[in-house]
């Protein structure tokens, strides 16, 4: 389950304070649509909406940062960038090496070409 | 046990001071992440899932040695990421050996040989090149997800020996780790030579691709006294014992997870190396505005149930040490002795 390519709808069943808490826990990179319109992509990895301002902190896509960014100019974060944690690298790790395995074992029972 | 004596002195001095000093919360041994980049995407590894330009970047030299002054801890780990790809690892660690800090160096030591054929590092007391083990040969390739790891880290392992390195290995077991094989293992690397050993069950990380492979608290428990049970004389631990003792379900501790703070590219993390709930801007912050009561065992977060890591409770250990008389004499006995 990935949140990759989600535009939330803020409002009455989903609040922003939400959508940034789960944008900070996406390993990947989002869009911030601002208030104001503009946008900026990058990587949330922190948040404090306790902070007497809340606030989020991101790295661009071109990794300049840490840019801080005000609840209050945030309209809602879309979920673009790829998830890096999705997938389960194990189970292919384990596949391949059953695969490789098997090659080799054919391989030496058929004997040299 | 197979710390040595100068640097137990050390931090028994330090821990004695803060206790003096009536500190209720101190560090013991810093974090230091200076990059997420590794050449390896282990399966139990929680710690590389980032976009391209987060793994592209680095701290700075500056900003690690201005993360180890604020901190005090008189022991740094510099994990990652894979710490020699961090291009100013030869400086860093130069300025951590001149600050007296103990180091340890944690690395999967696939870089570890070049580096040391190019003179990057320099063997001192306060230098432990701390090498990722998980297993023997087939274990910790398959933990590693590839093969030839197991190989290469054993040929880095002996050149640095051959060098004059302190060299410890750094074990994360998971769930279905064979405790006779384990035995196995810690008889290979003494033969090796290293200096000793240091042992982890795995955290289950949200964001590690393999979920399934954790140990839960009652198999941990029951992995370590197999595995410990009448330990060989041989077999040196670079750890205390407390904590072996804890893992083995001897002891029953709660989580110091101030005692091991996490530095990196985002800053001081909260609340601890494995959890990732924010970060604060300055050590100080961190220490005072972190809800410490919401973390541990008994804070039943559900996130803390599980855990047994060294990251969080052999700060613990080393804590009940010099508690009380019958802590020290606990570790005395177990240290000299090599009864776990």
């Amino acid at each position: 389950m990935t949140l990759q390519g989600w535009v939330p709808e803020i409002g009455e069943f989903l609040t922003l304070a939400e959508v940034i808490d789960l944008a900070f826990d996406y390993r990947g990179n989002t869009t911030v649509v601002k208030v104001d319109e503009t946008e900026i992509e990058g990587y949330v990895f922190n948040r404090d909406r306790e902070a007497p301002e809340p606030f989020i902190q991101l790295f661009d896509v071109a990794g300049n940062g840490p840019i801080r960014i005000p609840y209050s100019e945030i309209r809602n974060v879309k979920f673009t960038g790829r998830d890096t944690a999705a997938g389960n690298s194990w189970q292919a790790w384990l596949e391949r090496r059953e695969r490789e395995k098997a090659d080799k074992t054919a391989r030496l029972e058929t004997g040299p070409a | 046990m197979s710390v040595p004596l100068s640097q137990m002195w050390t931090v028994a001095t330090y821990v004695l001071k803060q206790k003096l000093s009536g500190r209720k919360r101190y560090p013991l041994v810093l974090m230091l992440e200076p990059l997420f980049r590794c050449n390896l995407t282990c399966a139990g590894c929680g710690k590389i899932q980032y976009p391209a330009q987060i793994l592209k970047t680095h701290l700075t030299l500056e900003q690690c040695l201005k993360a180890v002054d604020e901190c005090g801890a008189p022991v740094v780990s510099i994990p990652g990421g894979e710490p020699l790809m961090y291009p100013q690892i030869g400086e860093l660690v130069h300025a951590l050996v001149k600050r007296r800090k103990y180091v340890y160096l944690c690395t999967n030591a696939l870089l570890l040989k070049e580096k040391l054929e190019q003179g990057v590092l320099k063997p001192s007391r306060y230098l432990s090149l701390s090498i990722h083990m998980d297993g023997l040969r087939e274990d910790h390739d398959e933990a590693v997800c590839r093969d030839g790891v197991y190989d290469r880290a054993v040929e880095a392992i002996k050149e640095a020996l051959r060098r004059g390195f302190r060299v410890t290995t750094n074990t994360t077991l998971f769930d279905g780790a064979s405790p006779l094989r384990m035995r196995e293992f810690f008889d290979e690397m003494m033969g090796l030579g290293v200096e000793g050993m240091m042992l982890s069950p795995g955290y289950s990380y949200a964001k590690a691709p393999d979920q399934e492979h954790f140990l839960r608290r009652g198999r941990t428990h029951d992995l370590f006294s197999k595995m410990l049970s009448n330990a060989k004389k041989q077999w040196k631990f670079n750890q205390s014992p407390l904590f072996l003792q804890f893992l083995m379900g001897k002891r029953d501790y709660e989580c110091t997870p101030w005692g091991n703070p996490t530095f990196n590219l985002f800053g001081w993390q909260r609340p601890c190396y494995l959890l990732q709930e924010g970060y604060a801007g300055s050590f100080r912050e961190l220490m005072e505005a972190t809800r410490w009561e919401s973390y541990g065992r008994k804070s039943g977060n559900e996130k803390c149930q599980d855990c047994m890591v060294h990251c969080g409770y052999e700060a613990t250990a080393v804590d009940d040490t010099f508690s009380g008389w019958k802590g020290f004499k606990d570790t005395l006995v177990a240290t000299f002795t090599g009864k776990l």
